[in-house]
This record gives C-alpha cells, sequence and structure tokens, in this order.
C-alpha cells in the first residue's frame, strides 16, 4: 500500500445539531475556489437533507472504498448528469426581455433528469405528523487511507505532512479512477481543464494560520477544525475523549478526516397526537446507517451531558458544543485572514 | 514502415483528410492490451480484471516528413456507442531508451515519448511514459493534431519535430472512450514498427 503517514492529521468536526442547512460553507468554498472554467458545477462543500440522495445523485450506492485489508475497491465514476447543476440561466430573457411576471428564472436544460447539488432540499422522509430530516454538509474527508491516491496511475495526488490530501493538477491525466474509488464521491471532473478537482483544504490559508472558509464562515457554529493528534484541541476531545463525533460511513475503510456530531431529534407523535417518548422522529436505524453503531452512544452521551445542564450542572462537553468563544471553533487557525496581506498569503 | 518525403508537409499533410496522404505508403498495425498484471495501481487491476479493454483491434499508419517535421497519421475504426464521459484518444509512441518498450508503454527506467491526442482537448500533449499510464506531461515542443471521424472511422494526424524519429521507430496507442479506456487500458502495438525513408 502508498504510504500516506501524516506527521499531523486535520480534522473536521460538524454538529449536525447546529448546520441549519444555510449553504455559507458551501458559498464561501464556492466563491473562493471553483469560480473557474470549467468548475460551475463542482461544490467541492456542499450540505444536503438527508433522508436524500445527496450530491452527486444517489453517491451512497456507487462504490469505491477500501477493502478489510485497506485495498481500495471498484466503484462508479460519477457522471455529468448525476452531479447536475453547473445550469445556465434565461437572465437575458427574464431581466431584459419585456416579459416581467411571465417568464420566470429557469435552468436552460431538458427538464428530465435535472439534478443539482442541494436538489433534493428539505423532502427528507416520513408521513406528516413524524417527517423528519436533518442537513449533512460534505466534503473530501482527506482520508488518512485515502483510496483515491492508491487508486491514481500517475501518482497526482499526495497526502501531506498536515494531513491534506491534494492533486497537482499538472500531473493529473483526468484519467478518474480517484473518483471511482472514492466512497464519498467528493471529486469532481473538470471537463474544460481535463483534471479531477476536489477540496483542498483551504491549504493556503492553513499555511497561514487562518481556518478553511468553511469552518470560519459557519453562522451556526456548527463545525470545528483543529489537529487530530493535539489531545487539548477541540476535535480530538470530540472525537477521541467523548466520542460523540463520528466517521460518515466508517464502514468504507478509508478512516476519513471529517467527522459528525449525530442528530437528535424531537419524538415521535402518535395518532392521537400524544408524545411517544419511546421512538425518536429520526429512525436510530437510519442514523446506524450513516455513521454506524456507536452513533446510539454518542446520542445517548449528548442527551446525558445535556441533561446534566439541565440540572443545573456543568458540563465541558457541551461549553465546547455550544461556542460560546466562536475562535474557539478554529483550533490553531485562529488568524483573521483581513490580517493578510497577498504576498503573505501566497 | 516508409516515411514519404514532402516539401509542402503542413498544406499537403496537415489534415488527416489532405489529399497528399492518399499517396503515402499505409500500414496496418495489431493493436493489443497491456496485461492488467502489468497495470500500476492494485485499484485498475482489480476494476479491470474482468473487464476487456484495448478494444481496438487495429490501427492504418502512414508517416510522412519534410525534413523539419514528422507527420504521422492514424485511422482506426470508431466504436460508435454513445459514452459522455470519456473521450477517444491516440497517440503516436517513439523509445526514450535503446531498450524502451512500446507493449508497456515503456517502465520507469526506459520511458517512451507519447505525441498524445484526446478528443475534445484543444491541444495535443507531449507525454514521458513510465509504464502503462504512468505518465508526465512534457512542455509542448510543438506537438500538433489534427482529427476527423467520418464514415464511422478516426483519422488523426500527429505532428512534431522530425527528430523524435531519431530512434528509427514508432509505436501507436488507440484508447476507445466508449469502453471508457484510459491510462494503460487502451489498444498498444505489439512491436515498434521501423521507420526508413522512401
Amino acid at each position: 500500500m502508498t504510504e500516506t503517514t501524516a506527521a499531523h492529521q486535520i480534522a473536521w468536526v460538524y454538529d449536525l445539531n447546529k448546520c441549519i442547512g444555510c449553504q455559507t460553507c458551501s458559498v464561501a468554498c464556492k466563491v473562493l475556489w471553483t469560480r473557474d472554467e470549467g468548475e460551475k458545477h463542482e461544490w467541492w462543500c456542499s450540505v444536503n437533507t438527508q433522508p436524500g440522495l445527496g450530491t452527486p445523485k444517489n453517491w451512497e450506492e456507487m462504490g469505491g472504498g477500501a477493502d478489510e485489508t485497506g485495498r481500495p475497491k471498484p466503484g462508479h465514476q460519477p457522471t455529468r448528469e448525476e452531479f447536475g447543476g453547473g445550469f445556465d440561466f434565461n437572465h437575458e430573457e427574464v431581466f431584459y426581455g419585456g416579459s416581467a411576471g411571465k417568464v420566470f428564472l429557469e435552468p436552460q436544460a431538458p427538464r428530465e433528469n435535472r439534478w443539482a447539488m442541494n436538489w433534493d432540499e428539505d423532502q427528507g422522509a416520513g408521513e406528516w405528523p413524524n417527517s423528519y430530516y436533518f442537513y449533512l454538509p460534505r466534503m473530501c474527508n482527506h482520508c488518512s487511507n485515502p483510496v483515491c491516491l492508491q487508486a491514481c496511475a500517475t501518482g497526482a495526488l499526495a497526502k501531506r505532512e498536515d494531513g491534506l490530501v491534494l492533486r497537482d493538477e499538472d500531473i493529473c491525466m483526468g484519467d478518474r479512477f480517484c473518483m471511482e474509488a472514492c466512497p464519498y464521491k467528493k471529486i469532481y471532473f473538470n471537463y474544460e481543464r481535463h483534471v479531477a478537482q476536489q477540496c483542498i483544504g483551504c491549504f493556503p490559508r492553513i499555511e497561514a494560520g487562518v481556518a478553511p472558509a468553511c469552518v470560519r464562515q459557519c453562522p451556526g457554529r456548527a463545525v470545528f477544525v483543529g489537529w487530530m493528534d493535539d489531545e487539548s484541541s477541540s476535535v480530538h476531545r470530540l472525537v477521541h475523549e467523548w466520542k460523540i463525533a463520528l466517521p460518515l460511513h466508517g464502514e468504507a475503510g478509508t478512516q476519513p478526516n471529517v467527522f459528525y456530531v449525530p442528530p437528535l431529534s424531537p419524538y415521535r407523535l402518535k395518532e392521537d397526537m400524544s408524545i411517544d417518548y419511546e421512538q425518536p422522529r429520526i429512525p436510530p436505524e437510519y442514523l446506524e446507517s450513516l455513521f454506524g453503531p456507536e452513533v446510539h452512544s454518542a446520542l445517548a452521551t449528548v442527551k446525558g451531558e445535556m441533561d446534566k445542564v439541565r440540572e443545573g450542572g456543568s458540563s465541558e462537553m457541551m461549553k465546547t458544543l455550544i461556542a460560546y468563544k466562536w475562535q474557539e471553533l478554529l483550533g490553531p487557525f485562529s488568524r483573521d485572514p483581513v490580517e493578510l496581506t497577498p504576498s503573505a498569503a501566497s | 514502415m516508409k516515411v514519404s518525403k514532402v516539401s509542402d508537409a503542413a498544406s499537403s499533410l496537415g489534415s488527416p483528410t489532405a489529399a497528399g496522404w492518399s499517396s503515402a505508403a499505409a500500414e496496418t498495425v495489431k493493436l493489443g492490451a497491456i496485461p492488467v498484471a502489468a497495470q500500476p495501481t492494485a485499484y485498475i487491476q482489480e476494476a479491470w480484471a474482468k473487464r476487456p479493454y484495448a478494444s481496438t483491434s487495429r490501427a492504418k499508419v502512414a508517416a510522412a516528413t519534410d525534413g523539419e517535421r514528422l507527420y504521422v497519421r492514424l485511422e482506426w475504426a470508431d466504436d460508435a456507442k454513445a459514452n459522455g464521459e470519456f473521450p477517444d484518444g491516440a497517440a503516436v509512441v517513439f523509445p526514450g531508451a535503446a531498450n524502451s518498450a512500446v507493449e508497456t508503454l515503456g517502465s520507469a527506467a526506459a520511458p517512451v515519448g507519447l505525441w498524445y491526442w484526446q478528443n475534445g482537448r484543444a491541444e495535443a500533449l507531449e507525454i514521458e511514459s513510465h509504464g502503462p499510464g504512468v505518465f508526465r506531461k512534457q512542455a509542448s515542443d510543438g506537438i500538433k493534431a489534427t482529427a476527423a471521424l467520418e464514415s464511422g472511422r478516426w483519422s488523426v494526424v500527429l505532428s512534431g519535430p522530425a527528430t523524435a524519429a531519431k530512434g528509427g521507430k514508432v509505436g501507436v496507442v488507440v484508447w476507445n472512450g466508449t469502453n471508457e479506456e484510459r491510462a494503460g487500458l487502451g489498444a498498444v502495438s505489439q512491436g515498434w514498427l521501423g521507420l526508413e525513408q522512401a
């Protein structure tokens, strides 16, 4: 297997109880990194409603990942249509065509099989009054066992000493074995430049001590970043000490470095509209399918700590999750980007 | 393979449909697969263990020069089934060392050079290949490609400095995009084709 051990490992933790699905992380990433040619359909950070088919459409059924020995498993390369989006719109007609109020903004693409990032927003699952959904931000997981890197024929991918998995686009031939092997399907293909592309972890910001855009711009204070190997970091404590932040589809075997505090949910309502205190509205087995069997103890721990605080106690874990001081979310990357000069940023 | 000498190659041979090619001697070259066990990553080996690849069985090759540039024309039957993801491609291969093997697209110790055309790419690439699909893009040395798809057949002319032919032999690769062929999964000529002045 390719040597991929990093001296440090940067990691993210998204608290799904605080994510409001506002897409500020997605847009912060978009405006910073994917506005060049061929990148219109690329959303290196995206938020989808769960349950849902996601981005790309039905990505959880596309295979890839690693077997029990860590070797990559075959998977499907998501197509242009499965990612969808990147539409052109009829702006000219709507704004200057003299048909105000009659013609509306419409993607200039066939109606059949339309799809795009966040296309199934807020659909969720279940029947009223027990319908349910939650938001799931996703990005490259900068895995500790990066099967993308192992699959690549040209050696275009590397895992850096800070744990980021980065691609050298001058080497990438656009063969897309990485896209097939990635179980999270978070690698895009740039059809104009003939290279694959994915989240770069905002490495120029990281190197300058500035948090990634998805973290710094989150208005919900829902995402933490830090060194996983720093035992005092929030990401380490949430994942390893309190064990309430879990990998998404950890069974895919790539050892992702993006973790999630799973969502709590209200209780189900019975037919007489009384509360069924035995049944959470989000089916536990659904959460288990995403976050593994540890999700039950993680949720129990969060609930227990919430109860402790309600009863007047103190909880270090709850203080961390609440993030009274938002800079605490940024770990060692707390420098204000306005302090950067262009030369310092480069 | 005879290399025709022409005086106005750019105009008479620059396009695959140019009249000049009708008088050039063409050879039909048999193409084959690089074994799956020789593919560069375990992922590719496993993913393609049971999938047929290198699906183009033969290509017609012709060459001409004006002394400055070498022009190589490739022609093969297109797989007409639609595939929106992977493009067709082709390359002319040159030895990078005395013992370079075209059948594996070179090796780390004995690489080969490729003039690489891919449908949809604006420019041809110059590549150093260290094995099946182990490609390194090089600074372009004025490699040009023109292509035409007519009557179910691709014809492509790749041209570059005539010095590329100093090894006296060339090879050919064809990638069938419909079959998702890329990297070391293309159909490769089974041995070098000697070049001799016509």
